[in-house]
């Protein structure tokens, strides 16, 4: 037993000295973390390509890391930690919580790693009592992309058009922009009544029941936004098992693939695009110009669009 | 260097393991998780220099506190071969309520009181209904789980609260002679957990209706108050864990703790208290959320793919377990 436990500790420490020369060795090529908002949702892959791309493009170095659950900012928070301990040079962070994640951040600016804040924006409040800083923001303008539904459905339908939205987590900025927005455009055509407004967690599976429902007690309804394509998959499930298929408007948001195919069909109207992918590559860019010294500016926007039928394989 | 570096690897999980059980087998349930916590530490320290630093260590334990908090009640829950799948919602819901209490501008002191209030509360109803209503600690508290998430957004009008100055941040920032608060909180806890567990009555109790209930109530435990007790202690635990989350995030939001029950059972599990009850204790509860938190470094320091460390993190799950019924077994046979 014992020499077992002998042989077992000299066996690891003669292991570790192995390995620890190249590995303390190679990190001459930059590093930079990226911590996603969860790695199951196809944005977030499509911008894990682009992180990727970008870093094979420059030959530097990054982590990738996400939490299994897209809401759990707490283990955002842990693989933050985890990674300034790791020694990256730079962090690319997509919040999963606005608020919640500013502690983080600050723990990011007093190891000295320059934060490119992605996707998601920090709330500003929160920030500044911390007094905690990124060094910019690159993403899409979610309320112009709310805004583009609404437009839509404004110029479709001129008559009386009642129409219901399915929110996604409440309190949760890029779902909050990308309602307002919507609703925006919705004020300033008053045909459109808004008949419910539910969350839906931004789950495909929340947004087939809570859609479900809504048509059970709103059987008129003739338009939907979603502020995500899941829970537009979702509802178009309980469109489609309540005879309705064609009848019903829906316009997601994200344009994933499937969201896509939907379009083709035709169960969809259409989804607002983002370019994750793009996000993920501008991300990665960026904190390389960051950590060779150059200034970035503190808003890098990517591009926003109304995909529809017309321009779905463009 | 692909296939000898590969070998090595090999050689050298084989002589872990069989160090492991050996150790296992020996010393049984205490030690058994302890040793495989060192060997997963030495195994990824030998894989990355990131990990062995005061600051990274630090960082473990930090990150596991809570965690290991939730896994102590856990584990006076499941040391009665019971279960309690309300912690996280719990969490939220206390922490929920101390923000808006601390919103309504009461002193920090007073609404970190209001906050274990709340979860003791819940805890109580759960001990209750499980307790004089006879349902099944599964079912009760699997309706504590949805009735508390709920409760959680409907005080919290479902955004998270936040900005409660620097005196409360302290509670998850602040350090004294070094180490972090939490870690302080934590300690404290478990040598509390530790002390009731083994040198009370009630501990003991505790063990005798998880070993067999109806033996415990003829003997003429007062098993209705007990369980009452251990679910307000569990409620409590996690009220706990709620301030620390609300310190550490600077805000307190309605969806947190989500699937935090998963992560308390398996610290619990991994740590050797066994889910049939009566078998086990908090040090090894301890082990075991550092465990989960070793892992989760580690494999973040080796940048090891997201999807894979979930795998690994149900393997060692499942190992521990093994490793649990095969003592048993073993035990068994040395005694007959």
């Amino acid at each position: 037993m014992k020499r077992i436990a002998i042989t077992l500790i000299a066996a690891t420490l003669l292991f570790a000295g192995c390995n620890r020369g190249p590995d303390a060795a190679k990190s001459n090529a930059p590093r930079v973390g990226f911590v996603m908002k969860t790695l199951n949702n196809p944005f977030f892959i499509a911008m894990e390509e682009g992180a990727n791309q970008a870093a094979k493009d420059s030959g530097a170095e990054v982590m990738i890391q996400a939490p299994e659950r897209e809401i759990d900012v707490e283990r955002q928070m842990q693989i933050i930690e985890n990674l300034i301990q790791a020694g990256v040079d730079a962090l690319c962070i997509t919040p999963s919580g606005s608020k919640e994640i500013v502690p983080a951040v600050k723990k990011a600016n007093e190891a000295g790693v320059p934060v490119l804040i992605v996707d998601t924006r920090l709330d500003q409040a929160a920030a500044d009592e911390l007094g905690a800083k990124a060094d910019t923001f690159i993403g899409s303008d979610n309320v112009e992309g709310g805004r583009l539904a609404g437009e839509y459905f404004a110029k479709r339908y001129t008559e009386e058009t009642p129409i219901c939205v399915l929110e996604g987590v409440p309190g949760h900025e890029t779902h909050d922009s990308r309602l307002r927005g919507f609703m925006e455009a919705v004020k300033a055509a008053p045909q459109l009544k808004v008949v419910a407004s539910q969350p839906a967690n931004a789950e495909r599976e929340q947004g087939f029941n809570v859609f479900q429902n809504i048509l059970q007690t709103h059987p008129e309804v003739k338009a939907l936004f979603c502020t995500n394509d899941m829970m537009a998959l979702g509802a178009i499930q309980a469109i489609a098992q309540a005879n309705r298929t064609g009848t019903i408007s829906v316009i997601g948001f994200d344009a994933v693939d499937e969201a896509r195919d939907a379009i083709r069909r035709g169960d969809m109207t259409g989804s607002i695009a983002q370019s994750p992918h793009e996000m993920g590559r501008l991300a990665v860019v960026n904190a390389l110009k960051r950590i060779a010294g150059e200034s970035i500016p503190a808003e890098i926007p990517v591009k926003i669009e109304l995909i529809t039928k017309d321009n779905v394989d463009q | 260097m692909g296939t000898k570096y590969l070998l090595a690897l090999k050689r050298f999980t084989v002589w872990l393991l069989s160090g492991f059980t050996t150790i296992f087998i020996r010393f049984g349930r205490e030690l058994g998780p302890l040793a495989g916590l060192i060997a997963i530490s030495l195994f990824i320290w030998a894989l990355t220099p990131y990990f062995l630093t005061v600051e990274n260590l630090r960082n473990i334990v930090q990150q596991s506190s809570i965690n290991a908090i939730i896994a102590l009640g856990m584990t006076f829950v499941i040391l009665t071969a019971g279960i309690d799948l309300s912690v996280g919602s719990i969490l939220a819901l206390s922490a929920v309520v101390m923000a808006k209490a601390m919103q309504a501008g009461l002193p920090p002191s007073v609404t970190i009181g209001v906050g274990l209030a709340a979860g003791a509360a819940c805890g109580l109803l759960n001990g209750a209904l499980i307790a004089w209503g006879g349902l099944p600690p599964f079912i009760v508290t699997l309706g504590m789980m949805s009735s508390a998430r709920g409760a959680a957004l409907v005080v919290a009008e479902g955004r998270p609260i936040s900005g409660f100055g620097p005196e409360f941040q302290w509670l998850a920032q602040g350090s004294v002679l070094g180490v972090p608060m939490p870690i302080w909180i934590l300690l404290a806890l478990t040598l509390m957990g530790y002390l009731t567990l083994a040198k009370t009555s009630f501990g003991r109790r505790t063990y005798a209706i998880g070993g067999n209930e109806e033996a415990a109530l003829l003997s003429g435990v007062n098993v209705n108050l007990l369980k009452l007790a251990i679910y307000a202690i569990s409620g409590l635990a996690s009220a706990v864990a709620g301030v620390l989350l609300t310190a550490r995030l600077n805000s307190a939001s309605p969806n947190a703790g989500i699937a935090y029950e998963l992560d308390a059972i398996a610290a619990t599990v991994i740590g050797g208290t066994s889910l049939m009850g009566g078998e086990g204790g908090v040090f090894g509860t301890l082990v075991g959320a550092l465990i989960i938190g070793v892992l989760r470094n580690g494999l973040n320091l080796l940048n090891v793919s997201s999807y894979l460390q979930s795998i690994v993190i149900g393997a060692v799950i499942v190992v521990a377990s093994l490793l649990d019924r095969y003592i048993k077994s073993h035990q068994n046979s040395r005694l007959t």
